[in-house]
């Protein structure tokens, strides 16, 4: 046991490792269906008691019966369609306002004692307080709830990068000055991927509050989108309905929010030396 | 021909623990091609002093020269090597040594080209596609001085580059930023806390007095070269600057008791 040459011993944690990480995996896979299961369970045995009302309480089947139905018609669709491309085309907006805005107020001084303030104190107003206001300026269309979405998104955006920006390390930037980068490209070569990991936190949060932002919006001011499903439910008196639009809101911000920032998040922390 | 001229420079800080005066009148000329080495306790202004031939730090007063005309902010003809190695983490080992060459505007492969040169010389070439933070401290210290080489600066500027590295590095270094200098007659500011190094390395040395930023003393180092840290004669010359810089140590020790 002791007397293992040395490769031997190397391929022997390897495969130790390797299967304590399989185990661990496994038993956390494992444990999340034994919740979820329970979960579903618990809820169709309250779905079948007698004493409730039972169009407000949809048995689990129902709900997927539902689902399946406004997917197989396209409703749910075309919901999720017209919901996504508010969305995309509100969050890109506010991407490219809001990133080099954060990285300008990082850096200039004047910028930041003025616009920088200004977008700590809009901060504190709920996005969706906006919709009146552009309800007014542009009416009862979709430019009205893009501007929600985006002053819902950018802010947090713009004052992330802006956070990262200030905290690199003075010393980065003087390196970068000292080996000649001038002033264009310390942005681009130096401040960009110096900040990178706030940058990406700011994008995560302002997809966050882009999709809260239009979700509340869709629910006030209904007309085609994930929302409105919400609130026809609701005037239906279709529970069903309204448990779906839940679930697949649900779906779609775990899908943005896990898959893919999560992954970008781990990658930058594994690159970056912090992880 | 003098290269650095330093004209009745002042530095001020004014920290929380009061007024620091950290270059206080300071007059110096360096020559072109010279080996200068700058000792003196922690906390006497050398990171200060070559902040400010960099370009990152102006003064409060005095004039400072290169060639005969004021510095006005950084530039790639001195490059500093900071106390601390100050990589890029998002960048790998060869794209740190890349970095001002790409900034230059050389195209990636010349620009890897000649940082590969210059990681054989630090000794790191099986590293080139390693992250930052792979390295151990000296290695790193010996990727950011490849990437200051690599910018072929005329002036080289060195904030204590090996105090994180063992002996047989450092003495294999030591040879090497030697027979640099010797072959391309660049001016090097080195600033350290070891005298012997100093010694080993400068053909003058410069003592800094503790606490009020001025020169107290300077020593010509005449030695043969190459010289070697254990030669007699530079022990010998080590022993009498490291007197005088004790006793500036000790001016230290005694404020803060
Ligand atoms: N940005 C600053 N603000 C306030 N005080 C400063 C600043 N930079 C340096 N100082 C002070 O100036 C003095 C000189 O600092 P400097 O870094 O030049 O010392 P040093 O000789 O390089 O010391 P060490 O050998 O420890 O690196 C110190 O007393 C330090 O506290
Ligand atoms: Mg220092």
């Amino acid at each position: 046991m002791s007397n293992l040459e040395p490769s031997r011993v190397v391929s022997k944690v390897e495969k130790e490792r390797e299967n304590d990480l399989r185990t661990q995996r496994f038993k956390s896979v494992a444990l999340k269906l034994l919740f979820y299961g329970f979960l579903v369970l618990i809820w169709h045995l309250f779905a079948n008691l007698e004493t409730l009302k039972h169009f407000l309480f949809p048995t689990p089947l129902e709900v997927l019966v539902t689902l399946w139905n406004g997917i197989s018609d396209k409703s749910f669709v075309y919901a999720i369609y017209a919901s996504m491309k508010r969305l995309l085309i509100g969050y890109l907006i506010s991407l490219i306002i809001g990133l080099p805005l954060g990285l300008c107020l990082g850096r200039i001084k004047w910028m930041d004692e003025t616009i920088g303030s200004l977008s700590l104190g809009l901060q504190a107003l709920p996005s969706i307080c906006w919709l009146p206001l552009a309800i007014l300026w542009f009416g009862l269309n979709e430019i009205a709830i893009q501007f929600v979405i985006i002053m819902g998104s950018i802010l947090s955006i713009t004052l992330t990068v802006r956070d990262g920006v200030i905290s690199i390390s003075p010393i980065l930037l003087k390196a970068a000055q000292v080996l000649g980068a001038s002033k264009i490209k310390l942005y681009t070569h130096v401040l960009v991927p110096a900040s990178l990991p706030y940058i990406l936190t700011g994008a995560r949060l302002g997809w966050t509050f882009a999709w809260r932002s239009l979700m509340a919006a869709e629910l006030l001011y209904v007309s085609a989108g994930l929302g409105s499903i919400l609130t026809m439910g609701r005037e239906l008196h279709d529970m069903a309905m309204v448990i779906s639009a839940m679930l697949i809101i649900i779906g779609i911000g775990l899908f943005f929010d896990k898959l893919i920032f999560g992954y970008l998040e781990h990658f930058i922390a594994v690159r970056w030396g912090t992880k | 021909m003098p290269k650095i001229d330093l004209i009745n420079v002042n530095k001020i800080f004014l920290g929380k623990t009061g007024v620091v005066h950290a270059l206080n009148n300071v007059n110096l000329t360096i020559e072109d091609g010279e080996f200068l080495c700058i000792v003196g306790p922690s906390g006497c202004g050398k990171s200060t002093f070559l902040n400010v031939v960099a370009g990152l730090t102006n003064v409060d007063d005095g004039e400072v020269l290169i060639d005969d005309m004021p510095i006005k902010g950084p530039g790639t003809d001195r490059v500093l090597i900071f106390q601390e190695p100050a990589l890029f983490p998002w960048l790998n080992v060869i794209q740190n040594v890349a970095f001002g060459l790409r900034m230059a505007g050389l195209l990636k492969e010349e620009s890897y080209e000649r940082a590969r040169a210059l990681l054989r010389i630090v000794k790191l070439s099986k590293f080139e596609k390693s992250w930052i933070h792979e390295l151990s401290g000296g290695m790193k210290q010996r990727v950011a001085l490849a990437r200051a080489l690599a910018l072929d600066p005329n002036v080289l500027l060195m904030d204590e580059p090996f105090a994180a590295l063992d002996a047989q590095t450092r003495d294999m270094l030591h040879e090497e930023l030697e027979i640099l200098w010797l072959e391309t007659g660049k001016t090097i500011i080195f600033v350290t806390h070891n005298v012997r190094e100093a010694v080993r390395l400068g053909s003058r040395v410069i003592l800094m007095t503790a606490r009020d930023g001025k020169i107290k003393r300077e020593y010509k180092i005449d030695l043969p070269r190459p010289r070697h840290i254990e030669d007699n004669e530079l022990i010998d010359i080590a022993r009498i600057i490291r007197d005088d810089l004790k006793e500036e140590v000790l001016k230290v020790s005694e404020e803060v008791i």
